[in-house]
């Protein structure tokens, strides 16, 4: 038996490299350039949902197990405004992230607030909590079955030279990516978001100056759940389908992703996000398609073994 | 301006603050002195809010502040410079600066503050862009005193501004005290350096043990033997 396996495993191994082999050559680069494309949409969407991951990190020390969620109601509201309405997709998408955003709040002045002084171990159960509590809140609201998103955007695709790369994967990259220059910019250049950056680092001292910690807490939720939802929106429009769960498998891809580039930090959210869309599609492209899920998580192992703080993030002590 | 009336602090079961009453008159250096564990630093961050009294009400400029949120003092007039300088590390020299200006919307008088500053400390004029956690331990003091300075406060709270300086270093930032001190800011002093405190000082509480023993004039206090023998080395 097992070595029946073992040449069945050497053939496919054989196989590949002849395939890859007679590939090289314009199509094969054709076909690379289609992935690299592709990986770099997923990877978008990854890295907006986990920017939530990292921010709310960032500030709170926590991770917010309910984050997928939250972009699962994104997607359900976006649903729900396309099946009811003729608003164009940018509205659609604003509703979608505003709400999204509401809810996040809300969340945490429910669940989360009133254990700010809790252990953090406290804050992380009710975090899976509400997780169940959305996901299930959604399955009695919506019922288990998936949903047909409809097509917000237009789905033909546009060729350049030989490449024929999608609207929707074009569309995805797009939006991600200016979403995460605002983000950048307002983290950056706004008083608000420097206040974040304050209250991250220092939140005793923060008071101090005057901010205003819990609303700076809840302004970063709503930014991190309007990215998710964007994120949920994109991935429903690229998968075309909504359900309870949808948020669960890049929800936690997207931690992934956080963990991966380092958690806390905003560009090592972006980093991971890209880089575990990247190692996804081209596993699924050349390798497997069941592997590459195995692969991902594989990679957070030794990842975090070689690198316990992720990529960008560096080794400090945890203050106290 | 400042008036502690007989507060007490507890940290859970343990009273650090036991029936402490105090004043700090406007344009005024007062001083808190004592050992390590007296309790200065409680008393100061509960003046700041950020612990509660279990009994006895602090007043700023004779409003209670029991009604308040730690984050509106500063919209009041009061500025904490806190124990260990906490600045904010990963940010610039310049953007804690601005956090300090936080409350702030008079965006162009900011300027001639920033320039104030940067005349007191000219070293974090060289330093504007770079992150403040690669700064040496005197630099983010300065940084510490001028985001503090930068709310421009009626009163400010320096919570041990000596701490873990070189001689040299303490010295500038006791001048700098003297000059804030000229502007017309009234500062409330904790230190364990009792020798400098009361060289700027005009008047002294002596803590101990959760209690306020002794008080009167700085000069008086540098002269008194107990004082002496406890606090200043012989």
């Amino acid at each position: 038996m097992m070595a029946i396996t073992a040449i069945i495993f050497h053939l496919c191994i054989t196989g590949m490299l002849i395939h890859t082999i007679e590939r090289i050559g314009g199509s094969c680069l054709i076909l690379f350039l289609q992935q690299l494309i592709n990986g770099l949409s997923v990877g978008s969407i990854y890295a907006l949902i986990a920017l939530g991951y990292t921010m709310v990190y960032g500030i709170i020390k926590l991770i917010n197990f309910a984050h997928g969620e939250i972009m699962m109601a994104g997607a359900y509201i976006a649903f729900l405004l396309a099946v009811n309405t003729n608003l164009p997709f940018v509205f659609v998408l604003v509703i979608a992230m505003v709400l999204s955003a509401v809810i996040g709040v809300v969340v945490e002045i429910i669940a989360y607030r009133p254990l700010r002084k809790a252990p953090r171990i406290s804050v992380l159960i009710t975090a899976i909590g509400v997780s169940f509590f959305l996901q299930n809140l959604a399955l009695v609201l919506f019922k288990a079955d998936p949903k047909i998103m409809p097509e917000l955007i237009n789905k033909s695709p546009i060729t350049i030279g030989p490449l024929q790369v999608g609207t929707v994967t074009l569309t995805t990259l797009f939006l991600s990516i200016i979403f995460m220059i605002a983000l950048d910019l307002f983290v950056k250049r706004t008083k608000p978001g420097k206040a974040m950056r304050a209250v991250s680092e220092d939140k005793e001292a923060s008071i101090l100056m005057g901010i205003n910690v819990n609303r700076t807490i809840s302004m970063t939720f709503a930014i991190g759940s309007a990215l998710g939802a964007l994120g949920g929106v994109l991935y429903a429009v690229m998968y075309t389908q909504v359900f309870p769960t949808l948020g669960v498998l890049p929800g936690l891809k997207a931690f992934v992703a956080a963990v991966f580039g380092g958690i806390g930090l905003i560009p090592g959210a972006v980093l991971g996000g890209f880089v575990i869309g990247m190692i996804e599609t081209f596993t699924k492209a050349y390798l497997s398609t069941q592997w590459s899920d195995a692969i991902v998580f594989g990679l957070l192992i030794i990842v975090l073994l070689v690198k316990p703080t992720g990529i960008l993030g560096k080794n400090q002590k945890e203050k106290v | 301006m400042l008036k502690v009336e007989n507060i007490d602090v507890y940290y859970d079961k343990i009273h650090a603050i036991k029936d402490v009453s105090f004043t700090v008159k406007q344009g005024e250096v007062v001083t808190l002195i004592g050992a390590n564990g007296a309790g200065k630093t409680t008393i100061l961050k509960t003046i700041s809010k950020i612990l509660e009294p279990t009994r006895g009400v602090v007043l700023f400029e004779g409003e209670p502040l029991s009604k308040l949120l730690p984050h509106q003092l500063v919209y009041l007039g009061m500025a904490h410079v806190p124990e260990g300088r906490r600045v904010f590390a990963q940010m610039t020299v310049k953007e804690n600066l601005e956090m300090g200006a936080y409350i702030r919307k008079d965006k162009s008088s900011m300027k001639a503050d920033y320039d104030q500053i940067f005349t007191y400390f000219p070293r974090l004029k060289e330093r504007m862009n770079q992150p403040s956690g690669t700064l040496s331990g005197g630099e983010q003091q300065m940084l510490a005193i001028g985001r503090a300075l930068m709310s421009k406060p009626k009163l400010l709270l320096l919570d041990e501004p000596s701490m873990g300086l070189a001689p040299l270093l303490v010295k500038e930032i006791f001048n700098i005290v003297q000059t804030i001190k000229k502007q017309g800011t009234t500062i409330l002093l904790v230190e364990q350096n009792a020798n400098q405190a009361l060289q700027v000082a005009d008047r002294a509480y002596v803590l101990e043990t959760g209690k306020i023993i002794k008080s009167g004039n700085a000069i008086e206090l540098l002269e008194d033997d107990s004082v002496k023998k406890a606090y200043l080395g012989g």
